[in-house]
Order: C-alpha cells, then sequence, then structure tokens
C-alpha cells in the first residue's frame, strides 16, 4: 500500500524510458494526424449525382458579409455551373493551407495572406478581388478631435494585434501619410476594440470600416473615421486557388469566379433581398445586422467587379516588407494573381 | 521486438531517451522525403532545427518564452493556493462539499475557450486575464487530488494524534499533510502540464504582442510552419522542465517513501540479488511483497 505513491510515480528509470517512448510515439502520431487529415479522406469536390460537392472555407462566422456567396447559392448561380457550396466557417490561415495542399480548390484569403503564402511556397493563385477598397478604418470619438491621420501623432491608438489585416490596413495608413510608426502609441487590445475606446483605454481604434464605426453610432456614440482606403491601395479579400487547378481544372475556376461574380453583382443591385437571402445561412439573423452589409456594399464597386491591379499588389508586398512580416520580395509576385477568369467571364 | 525491448530496458535511461529521440528524428525525416510533403505542409526535422536557430540568435525565442513562464508559473502557483485549501475544507466539510462540489463540477463543464475572450473585457490587464486562464485550467485537478490526498489519512491514525492530545494545526502538520503530500504531487503534476496550455489558451485569445502564443499565432498568420514546430517543441520543452521540477520536489519531500519497483536505481547485481532479471521474476517478487 505504501508503495503506491512510489508506483504512480513516472520519475523512475523503467517509467522515463517508457514514458521517452510513449512521447515520442505521440509526438510522431500528431505529426501524422493532419497529414492523414488532410489526405484525402475528407476531400469534398467529388461529383455528386450532378452538382460536384465544394467546401469553401470562408475565413470568418456565418454573417451577411458574405450575401455575394449566399446570393450565388440561393439564386442556384453555383448550381447552373455544377457547383454545389459547403460553406465551412473556418479560420482565413486554414482556407489557404487546404488550397495550397490542393485539398480544397477555392477559398476566400486577403491579399497580404496571399503573398505571405507564396512566400512560403504554397502555389497559391488570387482569381477575384472581391473587396475593391480595403476595409481598415481607424475609429474615434468625436471629441477626440482626430480627423486627419496626422492627428494621430502622440496618440494612443487600440490595435488587436501586430499581426493580420487590421495591422497591415493601420501600418498602411501612417506608411501613406509619412508618420512612423514610434510617432504614434500603437497599443494591443485584442478583439474588444469597441469596449477599449469606450473605456478610454485608447483613444483610437483600429477597426472594419463595414462593422464597428456602424456598432457605435447606433449605441449613440460620435465618431471620427479614416477610412485606409482614402490613402492607400491595398489588396484584400478575394477568392484563390492554386496552381494546380488552373492547370487541370480551368472551366471549374471560370465557373466558380463567374457564379460567384454574378452573386456580387446581385446582391449590389439588389441589398435588401440579398440581406433576406443571408438569412436562410445566417442562423437566428435578424434585421440588426443590415446596416453593416450596406455598408459593405462601397467597398465592392468597381467598374469591372473582381479585377485587380498590379499595382496594388506591389504596394501590399511592399508594405509587407516594411512591416518585418515579409524577408524579401516574392520571387514572381505577378504569378500570385491573376485576372484571366474576370477577364473570361465577362458579359 | 521482445529482445530489442528487452535489450532496451537494460540500458541507462539517458541511452534510451536518445535512442528513442534518434528514432523519432528518422522516422519524420523518412515521413517528409516519403511522402514528398512541401515544407509548408510538414517541415522536416532540418527545416525546424534551422528556423530555431535564426529565433534563438535574434532573441524572438527567449523573449516570448520568458513572457509566457511569466504568465504559467504564477498560474500553476495562484491555482494550487487556491485548490489546496479549498480541497482541505471540501475533504473535512460534507457541507461545504454539498454546496460547492455540484458548481466546481458543473464549471469543468465549460470550455475554457468559450471564458477566455470575456476575461479580457473583465479583468482590463491583459497579464491578468492570462493568468487567470492558467489558474481556472491548473485548478480543478490540484483540487481533487487535495480532497483525494486529505481523505487518504487513515482514521485510526488521526485518533491516534488526538490520543497524544495533538492540536489540530499539528494534526495538519504532522499527519494530514504528508501522508496527502504522494497525491498532491500527482495532482501538482499535471497541473503543472495543464498551466503551460492555460497560458497559451489565454494567449491564443488575447493574441497581443508578447508570448509564444502570439508567436505562434503570427507563425501561422505567415505560412511559417517550421517557426509552429519551433514553438510546439518549445512549449513540450517548459511542460516536461515543469514536470520534471515537480518530480524533484516529489524525490525531496518523499524521501521516506520506497521505492521497490525503481529498477534501474538498483545496482545489476542487486537486481540479480533480489532474482528480478526476468519479468515474471519480479512479478513474483512484487506479488509475494505484497
Amino acid at each position: 500500500m505504501g508503495n503506491s505513491a512510489g508506483k504512480s510515480a513516472l520519475c523512475g528509470g523503467g517509467d522515463l524510458k517508457r514514458l521517452s517512448f510513449r512521447l515520442s510515439a505521440l509526438f510522431l502520431l500528431i505529426s501524422i494526424l493532419p497529414l492523414v487529415a488532410c489526405s484525402g479522406f475528407g476531400r469534398q469536390d467529388s461529383p455528386t449525382g450532378e452538382l460536384m460537392h465544394l467546401r469553401l472555407p470562408m475565413g470568418y462566422i456565418p454573417d451577411p458579409q458574405y450575401a455575394p456567396l449566399y446570393v450565388a447559392s440561393g439564386k442556384g448561380y453555383f448550381a447552373e455551373e455544377g457547383l454545389l457550396i459547403d460553406f465551412d466557417y473556418s479560420s482565413e490561415t486554414d482556407g489557404i493551407a487546404l488550397v495550397g495542399a490542393n485539398e480544397v480548390p477555392f477559398s476566400l484569403a486577403g491579399g497580404d495572406q496571399a503573398i505571405l503564402a507564396r512566400a512560403q511556397g504554397l502555389p497559391i493563385v488570387y482569381v477575384t478581388e472581391w473587396f475593391q477598397k480595403y476595409p481598415i478604418a481607424i475609429v474615434s470619438r468625436e471629441e477626440a478631435g482626430i480627423k486627419t491621420p496626422q492627428d494621430l501623432i502622440g496618440r494612443t491608438v487600440g490595435l488587436p494585434g501586430f499581426f493580420g489585416t487590421s495591422y497591415v490596413g493601420y501600418v498602411g495608413l501612417l506608411s501613406a501619410n509619412g508618420i512612423s510608426q514610434d510617432q504614434v502609441q500603437a497599443t494591443d487590445v485584442g478583439f474588444t476594440q469597441v469596449e477599449a475606446l469606450l473605456s478610454d483605454q485608447a483613444e483610437a481604434v483600429v477597426v472594419f470600416a463595414n462593422n464597428e464605426p456602424i456598432q457605435l453610432e447606433n449605441m449613440g456614440v460620435p465618431v471620427n473615421t479614416l477610412q485606409v482606403a482614402d490613402y492607400i491601395d491595398l489588396v484584400h479579400n478575394g477568392i484563390v486557388t492554386n496552381e494546380e487547378t488552373i492547370a487541370n481544372n480551368p472551366e471549374l475556376v471560370e465557373g466558380f469566379v463567374r457564379a460567384f461574380l454574378r452573386g456580387l453583382a446581385y446582391t449590389l443591385d439588389n441589398p435588401d433581398e440579398a440581406y433576406e437571402i443571408s438569412k436562410q445561412y445566417v442562423e437566428g439573423l435578424d434585421d440588426s445586422r443590415r446596416d453593416v452589409l450596406l455598408a459593405s456594399l462601397d467597398f465592392w464597386r468597381a467598374d469591372t467587379l473582381g479585377l485587380t491591379e498590379e499595382a496594388s499588389w506591389q504596394r501590399t508586398q511592399d508594405l509587407l516588407i516594411e512591416m518585418g512580416l515579409l524577408d524579401k520580395p516574392v520571387s514572381d509576385l505577378p504569378a500570385a494573381f491573376t485576372n484571366e477568369f474576370v477577364l473570361k467571364v465577362q458579359p | 521486438m521482445q529482445r530489442i525491448l528487452r535489450f532496451l530496458d537494460a540500458q541507462p535511461t539517458w541511452l534510451t531517451i536518445l535512442a528513442s529521440l534518434i528514432f523519432l528524428l528518422i522516422a519524420w525525416q523518412l515521413l517528409v522525403i516519403v511522402g514528398g510533403y512541401p515544407a509548408f505542409i510538414l517541415p522536416g526535422p532540418a527545416d525546424v532545427w534551422s528556423q530555431f536557430q535564426i529565433v534563438l540568435a535574434d532573441g524572438r525565442l527567449l523573449h516570448h518564452s520568458l513572457i509566457t513562464i511569466s504568465e504559467i508559473i504564477p498560474g500553476l502557483l495562484i491555482g494550487l493556493l487556491i485548490a489546496v485549501p479549498l480541497g482541505y475544507i471540501l475533504a473535512k466539510s460534507p457541507l461545504a462539499e454539498r454546496l460547492l462540489s455540484p458548481y466546481l463540477i458543473a464549471s469543468q463543464a465549460i470550455p475554457i475557450i468559450a471564458i477566455a475572450p470575456l476575461l479580457t473585457i473583465w479583468i482590463s490587464s491583459t497579464y491578468w486575464s492570462r493568468v487567470t486562464v492558467a489558474v481556472l485550467v491548473v485548478f480543478f485537478p490540484i483540487l481533487v487530488n487535495s480532497i483525494t490526498g486529505m481523505r487518504s489519512v487513515p482514521p485510526e491514525m488521526v485518533e491516534l494524534m488526538h490520543s497524544l492530545n495533538a492540536t489540530r494545526g499539528q494534526i495538519f502538520r504532522k499527519l494530514e499533510l504528508p501522508a496527502a503530500m504522494p497525491v498532491l504531487l500527482a495532482g501538482l503534476k499535471v497541473g503543472a502540464t495543464l498551466a503551460v496550455i492555460g497560458a497559451l489558451v489565454g494567449e491564443f485569445v488575447q493574441p497581443r504582442s508578447a508570448g509564444l502564443g502570439y508567436m505562434l499565432v503570427t507563425a501561422r498568420y505567415q505560412f511559417k510552419t517550421d517557426l509552429v514546430f519551433v514553438l510546439l517543441i518549445t512549449l513540450a520543452v517548459i511542460a516536461l522542465t515543469l514536470y520534471g521540477i515537480v518530480v524533484l520536489l516529489e524525490r525531496r519531500l518523499l524521501y521516506w517513501q520506497k521505492r521497490p519497483e525503481n529498477s534501474t536505481a538498483l545496482s545489476k547485481q542487486t537486481r540479480k540479488d533480489l532474482g528480478w532479471e526476468t519479468a515474471p521474476e519480479k512479478a513474483r517478487y512484487v506479488e509475494e511483497e505484497i
């Protein structure tokens, strides 16, 4: 009886050996598991009847901001291309990794992520620019008097973190206005920007221009908003695929892009109907998010929907280097994007 | 296979650990070569080693590791300081147990990942909200072991202490605490490894500009899988180190315990004398002892 505690201690020589073996085996298993998970068992792009099932990583929770995709699905645009879309709300990073490994053919992703992925050897290709304007903004209480980027100098600005879309937009805004990062007191407030602003943890916060400013206005808080897109053109969310899909199945890419752009155009023309369609895909959606969709429309509009520009890619890459997120320029930046399919599907 | 295992069992512990590490590295590299996986899916050991050297040389790994450790240690200690006294109270007072245990058990059904973002709002300090996550994670296993440990004291021993006019404090110090110590330390071992997970969960949810969790989030954002591996291994090393510290503490505090199964601590001659050359003989010995 008295030995039981001694027996349970894993520090004994024999037990330590067994422990080391078990740890090795466990580590190996952990290394293999993701590969098994990605090994094609979970592949969902096999044809079922007439329609091909496609899993689409979205990068965020179900939200009316995805209305163009919901419309394309709900109105049968994807079905007309022989596609049935399963919306998958996993993270943007996971989506890109899956596309890079050719486990899924498409994902939604930002331009910054596409460049960073290319830099690490992922054969990602951005085929449609959905957001024509970068949707990040710096919002502050009206009484703080932050009306121009220069007013940020010496102020405390709250960021969700020193990575990701918000950080890219923030540095882009400063850089475009000749303000160095040292001149502004950036502080990380996590994803609680509204609370940070209201509790005076920060004088201004970096937010999504189509979301938090509306929340604050609905709360009756008068705010000033600096839109990043007013100062610098960076590449934001769009559709990415991979080189293999483009080479082996260009019709699939063309069909997907066509259906998406039809959904986008319909949403821009009929936002209220698009919002109603979104309710079929976003559980429990009431009318409180309608303003978010309406505010998003302006970020999507373009003369030619989906078209992307090389200059924006160059600017985004330069910014990533300036921020230290990218060590050097990617070897073939123009290979990271193409307008081929957007131009093909124009009516 | 049995032969190999018997051969390995006869070797010194350090050699077995080294052999298992080499086996692991070879298997890992083979997997990368045979599978033909690109580095962003599965980097090889050489890629990971190279990335390790980079982040070690530029000081990032040490800087962020220290921040994470500075959250783990208070998390573990605070968890311990709350769980042990509470465990004592629950072990001694059936009323307290009836009142509190339903809530304590129910609290374990709440996923910490769901509470962690709320902690950011409730506790304005990033640091303390991360520590709180670690406290919440380590609290329950230490509590359960504290209760079990305190209850493992034989009542007749308590009666003996009473007959010797021992005070409540003396009974606790001289009898209950030492008797509960083996189980308590087992809980601390579990807590030590869980504290690492707790701090990491805190950093994941609040990926501010510091800590291994932040570094992990950034590495994933940059698709640097080799760096992700470096960080995972670092976290494992931190957890193993903490575990080892508790084991050393256990050896020091429980020096009075017999350890007959600790075969490798005995010389080969002693093992021979004991007739432990083969497993059945060892089993027979233990059986006879019992």
